[in-house]
C-alpha cells in the first residue's frame, strides 16, 4: 500500500495543495504555523477516517469556506483506488472511487498509520489516559474489531454510570453485568497486545539507551491488582468481583470507579516509575521505544510497515537519539512523511528517493 | 412570492418529519402525490387515518393489531407455552418471516436505557409479568437486540423470570448464512472465530 498523491481543499489553513509523496521519505520544511502539521493531519484523516487531534469536524474546515476535502490516490493489491473525504460542519462524507460510502472502512481496509509528535512525550509524563489511548489505538491497528469493541465498552460504561445515578439497583445490576463483559473483552485485547509489544519496547529501549543502561519494563496495572491470567470468562469473573465490591461507593459518586477505563500502563526504568524518576533523556528514549515497538509490531502483523507521520520530532531530541531514530527510519521499506523547521535535522533520514516540500502560509512547493 | 404554494410546502414539511425522509425526498413524494391525482391522495389519507384509529395494542402480546387478541395470539395452532420477547414490531415481523417459530410473542416497545431515561415502567414488562401470572409459560425466548440496551434488558428479564421456574433462553449470535461472510461485521466475525467448533 502506498499513497501516490494527496489533494487538499480548504482544509484548516490550506486553501489548496497537491502533494506527490515519495515511496519512502517525504520531508515538509517550514516555519511553525505554516501548515505542515495540518497536512499530516489531512493524510491521517484520509487513511484512517479518524481525526488525529480529536477536533470537531467543523474545525477542519478553512475559515470562511463551506466544506473541506481531502483526496488521496492509494495503490494497493487491487490497483489504484481514489479515497476522498468531504467535511462540512456536522457532516462527513467518504467516497471510494467517486462513489459515496457510508462505512468506508467496511470496503477499504485503509492504511495503518502511526503518528509521532512532541505531544507523545505525554505518554510518559501525562495521565494514564494517554497510555490507555496508546494501547487501544495500537490494539485497533493490530485487530480491526477492537474499534467496535472499544466503542461498545464506552457505551456500556456510560449506560452503567447513568444507571448508577438514576436507576434502581435491580436495573443497574444488568448494566453492570454487561459492562463487565465488555470490560473483560477489552482487558484481554490489551493483555494480548502487551504480550507482543512489551518485549519489543524493552529491546528498542536497550538499543537507544546503549549498553549498561538500566532496562525498561512495561507493566499493565489493572483494577485492584487483579490477575490477567486465563480466558475472557475468567477475566470477567474477576472483574465482576472488583466492580461489585465497589457498587455502594460508585452509587454515591455516580460513576464506575474501577475497570479498564481507569487502569494504567506502568512504564518503569531500572525498576522505578519513569514519570517521577527517569531523566528527560530516558523519558524521550522510552517514547521512541514505544513508537518503534508499535511500528515493528504492525510490520510483523501486516507484513509491511505502516505509514509513518512524524511531526517535528527531531527538534525535541538530542543528536544521539535523533540519529538513532533517523537511522531506524532509513531501514524501513515503507512510506513516511516528516515535518521540520530545520531541514538539516532530518538529513540523516534522507535517501536518493526523499522528496522535499517547502511550506509557507498554507502553500506547498516541491523543492530539491 | 413563495416558490411553491403554501399547501405544497405544508405537505413537504409534514413528510420530511418522517424518519429517513429528507427535505428532497419529501419534495419528490409531495409532487408524486399531486401528480397521482385526488383519488390516490384520498386513499392515502384514509389509509393513514384508518391505521391510526383502528390499530391498537393486542391486550396479550402488545403487538400492533386491528383485532384483539391479535391473529397470532388467537391462532389455536400456535404454542402458547413458548413466548418470544422482542423489542419492537419489526423484530416480530422478521422472526415471522422465517416460518421457524410457532410460539407466541411479547413486544416490549423499547429496551431499558438509562442514558435515554427508559426504565422498566416505560416498556411492556409489567404486561409480560401479568400475562405469565394468568397463563404460565414453559419457555421465554429473549430476542432483544445484541447491543448494550438489548442485552441488559435480557439480563433484567432473566432475573425476573428465573425465580418463577420458567425456562429462559437467549437467541444465539453468529455469522450470516449463505456465503455472505464478507458482510459480517468485524466483531461478529472475531467472536465467531473465537467460538469455533470442531467438525
Amino acid at each position: 500500500m502506498r499513497i501516490l498523491s494527496v489533494d487538499l481543499h480548504d482544509f484548516r489553513n490550506i486553501a489548496q495543495a497537491h502533494l506527490d509523496p515519495s515511496p519512502r521519505a517525504t520531508v515538509l520544511v517550514g516555519e511553525n504555523g505554516q501548515g505542515k502539521t495540518n497536512l499530516l493531519e489531512a493524510v491521517y484523516f484520509a487513511c484512517t477516517l479518524r481525526s488525529l487531534r480529536a477536533a470537531r469536524l467543523a474545525d477542519l474546515v478553512r475559515f470562511g469556506a463551506g466544506s473541506a476535502t481531502v483526496a488521496a490516490e492509494i495503490e494497493g493489491s487491487g490497483g489504484v483506488r481514489r479515497v476522498s473525504v468531504e467535511v462540512a460542519p456536522g457532516l462527513r462524507t467518504a467516497y471510494l472511487d467517486g462513489k459515496p460510502r457510508d462505512r468506508l472502512d467496511e470496503y477499504f481496509e485503509g492504511l495503518a498509520a502511526v503518528c509521532f509528535s512532541p505531544d507523545d512525550l505525554l505518554l510518559v509524563k501525562g495521565s494514564p489516559e494517554y497510555r490507555r489511548r496508546f494501547l487501544d489505538r495500537a490494539a485497533f491497528n493490530r485487530w480491526p474489531a477492537v474499534l467496535a469493541e472499544a466503542r461498545d465498552h464506552l457505551r456500556a460504561l456510560r449506560s452503567r454510570n447513568a444507571a448508577l445515578r438514576s436507576s434502581p439497583p435491580e436495573v443497574e445490576v444488568n448494566f453492570r453485568d454487561r459492562l463487565v463483559w465488555a470490560g473483560a473483552r477489552l482487558l484481554r485485547r490489551r493483555r494480548d497486545l502487551l504480550a507482543e509489544l512489551a518485549p519489543r519496547v524493552e529491546e528498542a529501549f536497550a538499543q537507544i539507551a546503549g549498553p549498561g543502561a538500566p532496562p525498561a519494563r512495561l507493566v499493565y496495572r489493572p483494577a485492584a491488582g487483579m490477575s490477567l491470567e486465563g480466558d475472557e470468562d475468567a477475566l470477567a469473573a474477576r472483574l465482576a468481583h472488583v466492580i461489585e465490591a465497589r457498587t455502594e461507593r460508585d452509587r454515591e459518586k455516580g460513576y464506575t470507579s474501577a475497570g479498564p477505563h481507569m487502569d494504567d500502563l506502568a512504564l518503569e526504568i531500572g525498576g522505578r516509575g519513569a514519570r517521577p524518576f527517569a531523566s528527560q533523556g530516558q523519558q524521550r528514549a522510552l517514547v521512541i521505544a514505544l513508537k518503534v515497538a508499535e511500528i515493528e509490531n504492525l510490520r510483523s502483523a501486516l507484513g509491511r510497515p505502516p505509514l509513518l507521520l512524524l511531526d517535528d520530532v527531531s527538534s525535541e531530541l538530542d543528536p544521539q537519539k535523533n540519529r538513532f531514530l533517523l537511522r531506524y527510519l532509513t531501514t524501513l521499506p515503507g512510506q513516511s512523511l516528516l515535518t521540520t523547521t530545520d531541514r538539516h535535522l532530518l538529513e540523516a533520514a534522507a535517501g536518493p528517493e526523499t522528496a522535499y516540500y517547502r511550506v509557507e502560509g498554507g502553500t506547498f512547493s516541491a523543492t530539491i | 412570492m413563495a416558490v411553491v404554494a403554501d399547501p405544497i410546502a405544508r405537505l413537504v414539511k409534514e413528510l420530511a418529519r418522517l424518519p429517513g425522509i429528507g427535505e428532497k425526498t419529501a419534495q419528490r413524494l409531495a409532487f408524486h402525490i399531486l401528480k397521482a391525482g385526488p383519488g390516490y391522495a384520498g386513499d392515502l389519507a384514509a389509509a393513514i387515518t384508518g391505521a391510526v384509529s383502528d390499530v391498537r395494542l393486542c391486550s396479550s402480546c402488545q403487538t400492533l393489531t386491528d383485532r384483539d387478541p391479535c391473529p397470532i395470539c388467537s391462532d389455536p395452532a400456535r404454542d402458547a407455552r413458548t413466548i418470544c420477547v422482542v423489542e419492537g414490531v419489526p423484530d416480530l415481523v422478521a422472526i415471522e418471516r422465517t416460518h421457524e417459530y410457532r410460539g407466541h410473542y411479547h413486544v416490549l416497545h423499547g429496551a431499558l436505557s438509562p442514558l435515554d431515561g427508559v426504565g422498566p415502567g416505560d416498556i411492556k414488562v409489567r404486561e409480560l409479568m401479568l400475562r405469565l401470572e394468568r397463563a404460565p409459560a414453559e419457555e421465554v425466548v429473549l430476542a432483544t437486540n445484541p447491543d448494550v440496551e438489548g442485552e441488559a434488558t435480557a439480563l433484567y428479564l432473566q432475573r425476573l423470570l428465573k425465580p418463577l421456574g420458567i425456562r429462559v433462553t437467549r437467541i444465539a449470535q453468529g455469522v450470516p448464512v449463505g456465503g455472505d461472510l464478507e458482510y459480517a461485521d468485524q466483531v461478529t466475525l472475531a467472536r465467531a472465530l473465537a467460538g469455533r467448533r470442531e467438525l
